[in-house]
């Protein structure tokens, strides 16, 4: 297929859209609407292009190329369209009174600043007008702003198209079109999984994390409580995105050096906890398999997955794993085991999570986890809360984290990866069943950013039939599966985010498909650089067990790292 | 003088009414149908002017077992009220206009979806339906042929855009009344995701109507370019309010609003809106024009609906652009950002004009940017047309005089 690009020739194999033809040429074009991983759905009109021999203009997202097809993508008539409808949106954004840029929460990562310069608009002619639409502030883990909402419709896209959980949807018309939830009743008040993408991909401050970095700070200059910290697994490959580092580069001591800047009294790490789920969790399963307990057993330490199951499955509850999440297992052994170990009352004890997750702020709330953990920050915030205290991340020596919560494997280290949980499992369960060494520890198989993965694992003779699941629509999709009988399993990892947590509501913007995958590669370099890379062999772990909890699920064990579930349907 | 021609059949009992349309149809092979709607150059009267001949022929080509009709009767533009009339004078018309293009394009379901605000012509619609099927015109092997055909009536959920046949469709199957994104066009890919061939009422009448003859009629009606006679409806500051037949040609607008419509009310013509609050305004320097699609192209503006709306020197203009802006910011389905915010911002801007009592140049000036931005960039028809008579009272009365 020939097609003319601003009088230059091009040849193309495909029937591509116009946006990604022009991509192809070098040549970028404003987009608002679109979003790679969603359907396209020409709102925006940014992306308008001109023609030769149609009288309007096309949207590049949702027009295709044809053989012969001229376009003009920043012509005189193009670029005066395109000004005009930003200074339409600018408008509606209210920027000049009410919002200001400089304090909102997407100001690093906002998309209309970015397309303002590429449209170089230089004068808003039109008043602002704000939507009078109330903020929702009704769920632990997000905010709703609307009167920073353009009503691009990609939170309620990525809701439904790949979360397939539809909590958002456009409602009214006319000026009174607006973003909401069923019926009003706010996010705290549906079926909202706290999963956060659609945070991530909104362009503008109108959604964004229920912030706790104030408390925090409070806590960490309050002499009278010792605070810890525990950063999760996807954290340590992200955080430096936003001091502008190219995705994929490793933090993690930087960010050690940074928390005990920041004033912790103790920095510890997930991984820790990580290994543990995993000693609690290759037992459960393997107790299950012998003595005929529910299967498959699912995987529960995503919160977002969890909240998901209990609405829309409640059927499947029994399969989940009863064994907390990591946060909330570390949350349980700081406040008990550590705190006695240093002499330090328990209610004098402040543990803060640094999490890539939205839904770990809801999850800190519920009722069966006590209060184990005081505030839960994500990588953005915390990436705030550096550049408020000035603290340059990336060029930080390195730092080791404290003992003995700090001792981790490379098991743990890949959780924070879609496949990752299995695998560290299945490293686990592999020498418990057979009593060998497990040769090769990379279990490629269940790797990768696909959304289901299956593969069958030979453990001395006995085949399991293992999954991976990421992103909600494919949670929905695979418990279908087996509710039709389609499928049969005896393992299944379920992560609510696409990519798993290093995809998470909470990690830096954008997050895009490439992006992930750098994200990813970096986890297992991290794993690959640890020499013991099987939970088990945490000495740290085995410490605990010897001294504290005994055995994997003994009475201990589950009074502190066991959880029961609710049926919310 | 009135052209008597879609009207001929007006006062006719629907026992004493013949069909002969449907059956000469019935009698053709479809295609010869089609040739003839198509040699006849019946333009849609829905307002876009698309001729139905090959859109009829398009959607004949396509390959699917299910194929849809609809009939589009939603009419909402105000001061247009033809497609009413048919209904509630001409209703086997309608209806027979819709089992043609079904027979024509080879679907058994056809849909008419009325406007809810008519519930006299939903009721007589609805009475029409049942007795053609009690005479066999609708329903299983119609009049002793192969061809069966069913109708179902749709009330309109009552929003100005579901006129719009993408949104139209949507409304019909359930969902928010808002465009769809085309391509792909109804007639691949429409109700259901079938191939669907959306008509205005008032173009599948005329439909019936030429295939009532053995010859073309439309042939010996209006220009080379516009074939046939238009209903048009009038109303505002005339004597005698009311829907016309005019043949193409025959008469100019100024013709028609004194020699049909009884003259201009009060002191004398202000401006005459052609074709419903979509269209540019003609003003006394212009209104002479022959009435013809060609003739008011030529001059910007545009048959659309065939709403006429007259308004006389002694309104307030300013107070009428403020009625239709907040006509158009209430009833964009608020999807895309030039429609929904550009109706808001000069809503905004048009109400202060209203209160000051007149423009300022800049606001002259953005308004036509908006419009630029509108007409190129919306993305539907609904928003490309949404600024023409505001800009057009405001270029046409105030650009010059004001700073
Ligand atoms: C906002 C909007 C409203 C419309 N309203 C109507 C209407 O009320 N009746 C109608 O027949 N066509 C209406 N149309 C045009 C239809 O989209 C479509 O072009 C027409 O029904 C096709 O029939 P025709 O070719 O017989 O005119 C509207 C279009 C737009 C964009
Ligand atoms: S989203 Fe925030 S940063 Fe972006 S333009 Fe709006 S107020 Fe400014
Ligand atoms: S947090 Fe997740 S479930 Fe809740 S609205 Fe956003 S995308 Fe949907
Ligand atoms: S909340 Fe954000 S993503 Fe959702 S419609 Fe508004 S601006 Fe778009
Ligand atoms: S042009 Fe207006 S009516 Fe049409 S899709 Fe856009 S907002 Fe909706
Ligand atoms: S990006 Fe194409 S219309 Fe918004």
């Amino acid at each position: 297929m020939k097609v003319k690009i601003n009088n230059k020739e091009y040849e193309f194999q495909e029937e591509l859209s116009i946006l990604d033809a022009v991509k192809k040429a070098h040549i970028i074009i404003p987009t608002l609407c679109y979003s790679e991983k969603l359907k396209p759905f020409g709102s925006c009109r940014l992306c308008s292009v001109e023609i030769k021999g149609e009288r309007t203009l096309k949207p590049a997202c949702v027009t295709k190329i044809s053989n012969g097809m001229e376009i003009y993508t920043h012509s005189e008539k193009v670029r005066k369209v395109r000004s005009t409808i930003m200074e339409l949106i600018i408008a509606s954004h209210g920027i000049s009174c009410n919002l200001n840029c400089l304090t909102c929460s997407k100001s690093a990562s906002c998309e209309i600043k970015v397309i303002a310069e590429e449209i170089g608009i230089m004068e808003v002619r039109v008043p602002p007008i704000s939507s009078r639409v109330p903020e929702d502030r009704s769920s632990y883990s997000i905010v709703r702003e609307p009167q920073k909402c353009i009503v691009c419709d990609r939170c309620v896209r990525k809701c439904a198209e790949v979360q397939s959980v539809n909590i958002l949807t456009i409602a009214n018309r006319g000026p009174d079109t607006y973003v909401t939830t069923f019926l009003d009743k706010g996010m705290g008040n549906v079926d909202c999984v706290n999963c956060g993408q659609c945070v991530i991909e909104c362009p503008t401050g109108a959604l964004h994390e229920v912030y706790q970095t104030d408390q925090v700070w409070n806590v960490i200059s309050d002499n009278s409580k010792y605070v810890i910290v525990q950063t999760a697994p996807a954290v340590r490959v992200a955080i430096a995105e936003e001091f502008g580092a190219e995705p994929g580069r490793i933090v993690t001591k930087q960010l050690v050096t940074g928390l005990r800047l920041l004033g912790f009294d103790k920095v510890f790490d997930t991984n820790f906890s990580a290994d543990l789920t995993i000693m609690e969790e290759a037992s459960e399963f393997l107790e299950r398999f012998k003595n005929g307990g529910k299967l498959p057993l699912f995987t529960s330490c995503s919160p977002g997955w969890i909240k998901f199951i209990e609405h829309n499955y409640p059927e499947f509850l029994d399969n989940l794993s009863t064994c907390k999440s990591p946060q909330q297992m570390f949350g349980a052994i700081a406040k008990t085991y550590y705190a006695d170990k240093i002499g330090i009352p328990r209610e004098d004890m402040i543990v803060v999570s640094i999490m890539p997750c939205t839904a770990k702020k809801y999850e800190r709330v519920r009722p069966e986890m006590k209060g184990d953990v005081d505030y839960v920050l994500t990588t953005r915030e915390l990436a705030k809360m550096f550049k408020l205290a000035g603290i340059d991340l990336l060029n930080l020596p390195s730092e080791e984290y404290d003992e003995p919560l700090g001792i981790t494997t490379g098991a743990a280290a890949i959780f924070g990866a879609t496949g990752g949980v299995m695998e560290a499992a299945l490293r686990t369960a592999y020498e418990v069943i057979t009593g060998k060494t497990l040769e090769r520890l990379d279990f490629e198989s269940v790797r990768g950013i696909e959304g289901i993965k299956e593969a069958v694992i030979e453990i001395d003779g006995l085949k399991l039939n293992v999954a991976v699941v990421n992103g909600l629509g494919n949670a929905r999709k695979m418990l279908d599966m087996i509710k039709n009988g389609e499928k049969d399993y005896h393992f299944i990892e379920f992560m609510a985010c696409p990519g798993g947590c290093i995809g998470g509501g909470g990690q830096p913007i954008p997050t895009t498909k490439e992006i992930l995958s750098k994200r990813m590669k970096a986890i297992y370099e991290i794993d690959k650089s640890f020499e013991i890379r099987k939970s088990h062999e945490n000495p740290a772990i085995q410490a605990l067990y010897k001294e504290f909890l005994g055995e994997p699920l003994s009475e201990k064990s589950h009074e502190l790292l066991h959880t029961t579930y609710i049926a919310r349907s | 003088m009135e052209k008597i021609f879609l009207k001929s059949d007006l006062g006719k009992s629907f026992e004493d009414y013949e069909f002969s349309g449907l059956k000469n149809s019935l009698k053709m092979e479809q295609t010869q149908v089609i040739d003839k709607i198509k040699d006849s150059v019946l333009k849609g009267r829905g307002g876009a002017g698309f001729p139905a001949g090959i859109k009829w022929e398009t959607a004949y080509h396509v390959e699917d077992d299910i194929k849809f009709v609809v009939c589009n009767a939603d009419e909402g533009e105000p001061g247009t009220f033809k497609d009413r009339f048919l209904m509630e004078n001409l209703p086997y018309k309608v209806i027979e206009g819709i089992v043609i293009c079904g027979y024509a394009i080879g679907s058994k379901y056809g849909y008419i979806y009325i406007r809810g605000e008519y519930t006299q012509a939903i009721k007589i619609i609805r009475k029409t339906i049942q007795k053609m099927y009690e005479r066999n015109i609708l329903g299983n092997n119609i009049l002793g042929t192969d061809f069966s055909f069913d109708i179902k009536l749709v009330r309109g959920a009552g929003a100005y855009v579901c006129g719009d046949e993408t949104s139209l469709i949507n409304s019909i199957e359930g969902e928010r009344g808002m465009s769809r994104i085309k391509p792909p066009l109804p007639v691949f890919e429409g109700l259901y995701g079938k191939p669907t061939v959306v008509n205005n009422v008032e173009t599948l009448s005329a439909a019936a109507e030429i295939m009532k003859y053995d010859y073309n009629p439309y042939l010996q009606l209006g220009t080379e370019k516009s074939k046939g006679t238009k209903l048009v409806s009038i109303s505002g500051d005339v004597y005698k309010p009311g829907v016309y037949e005019v043949e193409f040609g025959k008469m100019t607008v100024k013709e028609i609003v004194n020699e049909l419509a009884g003259g201009v009310k009060g002191s004398g013509l202000g401006f005459v809106i052609p074709g419903g609050i979509s269209t540019e305004v003609l003003t006394e320097n212009e209104w002479d024009v022959p009435y013809t699609y060609e003739d008011l192209f030529k001059i910007g503006t545009n048959i659309g609906s065939g709403g006429m709306i007259v308004v006389s020197k002694d309104r307030n203009y300013l107070e009428i652009i403020k009625n239709v802006s907040d006509f158009f910011r209430d009833e964009t389905c608020g999807t895309c950002f030039p429609c929904r915010e550009g109706n808001k911002n000069i809503n905004k801007m048009v109400s202060e004009i209203y209160e000051r009592g007149y423009p300022m140049k800049k606001e002259i000036e953005i308004i036509s940017d908006i419009k630029n931005a509108v007409s190129l960039a919306a993305r539907c028809g609904f928003g490309e047309a949404s600024v023409n008579l505001i800009l057009s009272i405001l270029e046409n009365f105030y650009a010059k005089k004001v700073k």
